[in-house]
């Protein structure tokens, strides 16, 4: 029996020394996930076929003596609009279940590949990605596995809830107005939405161009470091992908914060929180140093302007299949595409120059910090069904207003880790550590600096 | 016929009427309990929430302190009907997370033996300012979408509508920011 919570570092020494067979790591996660998923509604595709082979052919490296790669033998799922060779690529619709098949892997999956990782499956997402609770219609919601009354949080529910059972040590996602920070933060595991640009999205079926992110989600720091390593690299498929060379980050740091300046974002971050986020952030800032507060110009307003994006790009994404198969949508989100469609193009266009003109603004808040620290979501999880919250006393609908502080940043690309903040007889709740473009590295020295101190932690949760 | 708008009670209730909008802004939660009559029998709606009795109105005030910004009584009127009883009507102008919402509030004062003036009964309600109302969204989306050939189901309708009303006022202080004849949208596009 291996247990389920070595991390993919953990997994891959092992493998590379030889004292631990891919095979039989592979072998107890497929055990892992069919004991889980019942409980958690996680899995829509299990491919354990697929992983034994990868799990052979890594084992296979390892006895001829070839490189298997930095992830050799460790296990992951992909929310499920990542193309899998041989698999329908879902993306939480039922009108994609009448797709071929995918041809070929996405191209970060192939490179996870590449890197010896061991593909388990497809998991759960809201329809479409337009969703922050993954309460699908389809597919039924995927279940909190530290509360199984409770959301596990989406879009990218359904890669969060298989990292916190621990089942796998990372599973990969998409962010485009915090779908990978919403359920890193409800499950109380890290996640990592990078800079855009950063990571190509080819093959992997997305909402909304302009917003698309893709990123790991991941039970350490060191995990989330290793994946996000093995994904770099420019692909000119994906248009939006930089073309700059790789920029590695260590799996480790062990020198202290050095310099790292962090701020606090006071105004519209801290006026709309809960207690319990805003206490979260106050034990991040402090183990931080961090000293001084910053606010970002009318956040709300990038809000509205990734909403419009949202709606427009997202509704036009979808026409034809509006057209054609209107009532096969999610009734979640088929008036909201339908709507988006109709978008007015000032509105569009307006919104696209302000996030412009909102770059610039942002920009200067950085040259006083390096890092700067709000919540990443208003609330911990939400119990499923659940329509209203009141953060800060305020009553709001939930599925509405659970990315008011993901969205402006995702808004302009800025990369931001999810911070998981656990309190005993609490539900966990996630930080965002927040960086300028490009600077993804200082945002793994302050992750490993909350991780080693134990402000910070991703234990996987024991499912009853 | 109990006699209308008698100047004394008018002046009462205006000056309670304000003091309770004081402590509403201020959020002075033990003031806010007190202006309410402490009975099952008081009722206070709120814009989600249903509260009957005071039981209810303490704990929701207990758990759910509202936070206002910006905010700005636009209209009031006060009712006056006989020495004990009168009814006040008030709208907002006011900002929640950002986004401007239009509040009306509405009031039933009653004067008792012992405890004096007390809210018995109040209703509050918010409107999303300035768009259109929905029936003209209706007819706006069936023209785009007959335009884009996107056929539109009577049943889906309503809520493409409302989602466009919800839209329409998410864009309207976008809109109102000017940005430079230069600005353009993020390139994507290389030739």
């Amino acid at each position: 029996m291996i247990s389920g919570s070595l991390t993919a570092v953990e997994i891959a020494a092992g493998v590379r020394s030889g004292s631990l067979s891919a095979l039989a790591v592979a072998e107890a996660a497929i055990g892992r996930a069919n004991a889980a998923n019942p409980r958690i509604n996680a899995f829509t595709t299990l491919t354990p076929e697929r992983a034994l082979a990868e799990a052979r052919a890594v084992d296979r490296s390892v006895a001829e003596g070839r490189d298997p790669g930095p992830l050799a033998g460790a296990p992951y799922a992909v929310k499920n609009l990542f193309d899998l060779a041989g698999v329908v690529t879902l993306a939480g619709s039922k009108i994609n279940r009448d797709d071929p098949a995918a041809p070929a892997d996405a191209t970060i999956v192939g490179r996870l590949k590449q890197a010896g990782a061991v593909c388990l499956g497809a998991v759960n997402m809201g329809e479409y990605a337009y969703d922050f609770t993954t309460e699908n219609t389809h597919y039924g919601a995927t279940r909190n596995p530290r509360d199984l009354t409770r959301s596990a949080g989406g879009s990218s529910g359904g890669s969060a809830a298989v990292v916190a059972a621990g089942i796998v040590p990372f599973a990969l996602g998409t962010d485009t107005n915090g779908s990978i920070r919403v359920p890193s933060s409800f499950c109380g595991i890290w996640g990592l939405k990078p800079t855009y640009g950063r990571l190509p999205r080819t093959g992997a079926f997305l909402f909304v161009e302009s917003l698309d992110h893709v990123g790991p989600l991941a039970g350490s720091v060191a995990d989330l470091a290793i994946t996000y390593n093995a994904m770099q690299g420019p692909d000119p498929a994906d248009p939006v992908c930089s073309a700059r060379a790789a920029e590695p980050v260590p799996s480790d740091f062990e020198d202290g914060n050095g310099s790292l300046r962090c701020a606090k974002l006071g105004g519209y971050f801290a006026s709309s929180a809960s207690p319990e986020a805003l206490d979260a952030v106050d034990r991040v800032a402090a183990a931080l140093g961090a000293t001084s507060a910053a606010e970002l110009p009318t956040p709300g307003l990038a809000r509205s302007a990734a909403y419009l994006i949202t709606a427009a790009e997202g509704g036009h994404r979808h026409l034809s299949r509006l057209r054609a198969r209107a009532a096969d949508f999610d009734p979640g989100t088929r008036d909201r595409f339908i709507a988006g469609a109709l978008t007015p193009a000032a509105w569009l266009l307006h919104a696209q120059k302000f996030r412009a003109s909102w770059r610039e603004a942002v920009r200067a808040v950085f040259a006083n910090a390096d890092i700067l620290i709000a919540p990443a979501t208003p609330v911990s999880a939400t119990e499923i069904g659940q329509e209203m919250m009141a953060p800060g006393g305020v009553s709001l609908p939930v599925k509405a207003h659970m990315g008011i502080f993901t969205q402006p940043i995702s808004f302009i690309g800025l990369p931001v880790i999810a911070a998981p903040v656990h309190t005993p007889g609490r539900m966990p709740i996630g930080v965002q550590l927040i960086a300028a473009p490009w600077r993804e590295a200082a945002l793994f020295r302050a992750a490993r600096i909350l991780e080693r101190t134990g402000v910070c932690a991703a234990p996987a949760a024991p499912l009853p | 016929m109990p006699r209308i708008n008698s100047p004394d009670v008018v002046s009462q209730v205006t000056q309670l009427h304000d003091a309770y909008e004081k402590a509403l802004v201020a959020n002075d939660v033990a003031a806010l309990g007190a202006f309410f009559w402490d009975s099952p029998d008081v009722v206070r709606f709120g814009v989600n929430e249903q509260l009957y009795g005071a039981e209810a109105l303490a704990e929701y005030r207990r758990t759910s302190a509202v936070v206002f910004t910006e905010r700005r009584m636009v209209r009031r009127s006060v009712l006056a009907l006989g020495e004990d009883v009168a009814s006040v009507t008030s709208e907002y102008e006011q900002k929640v997370f950002g986004q401007p919402r239009h509040n009306r509030q509405s009031q039933v004062w009653v004067r008792f033996p012992e405890a004096g003036w007390k809210v018995v009964s109040a209703h509050v309600s918010n409107a999303l300012v300035g768009p259109p109302q929905t029936a003209s969204w209706e007819g706006y989306a069936d023209q785009v979408a007959a335009a884009l050939r996107l056929p539109l189901a009577a049943a889906h309708r309503t809520g493409v509508a409302q989602n466009l009303q919800r839209a329409a006022a998410i864009a309207a202080p976008l809109l109102a920011v000017d940005l430079p004849s230069t600005s353009e949208i993020a390139p994507v596009f290389v030739p």
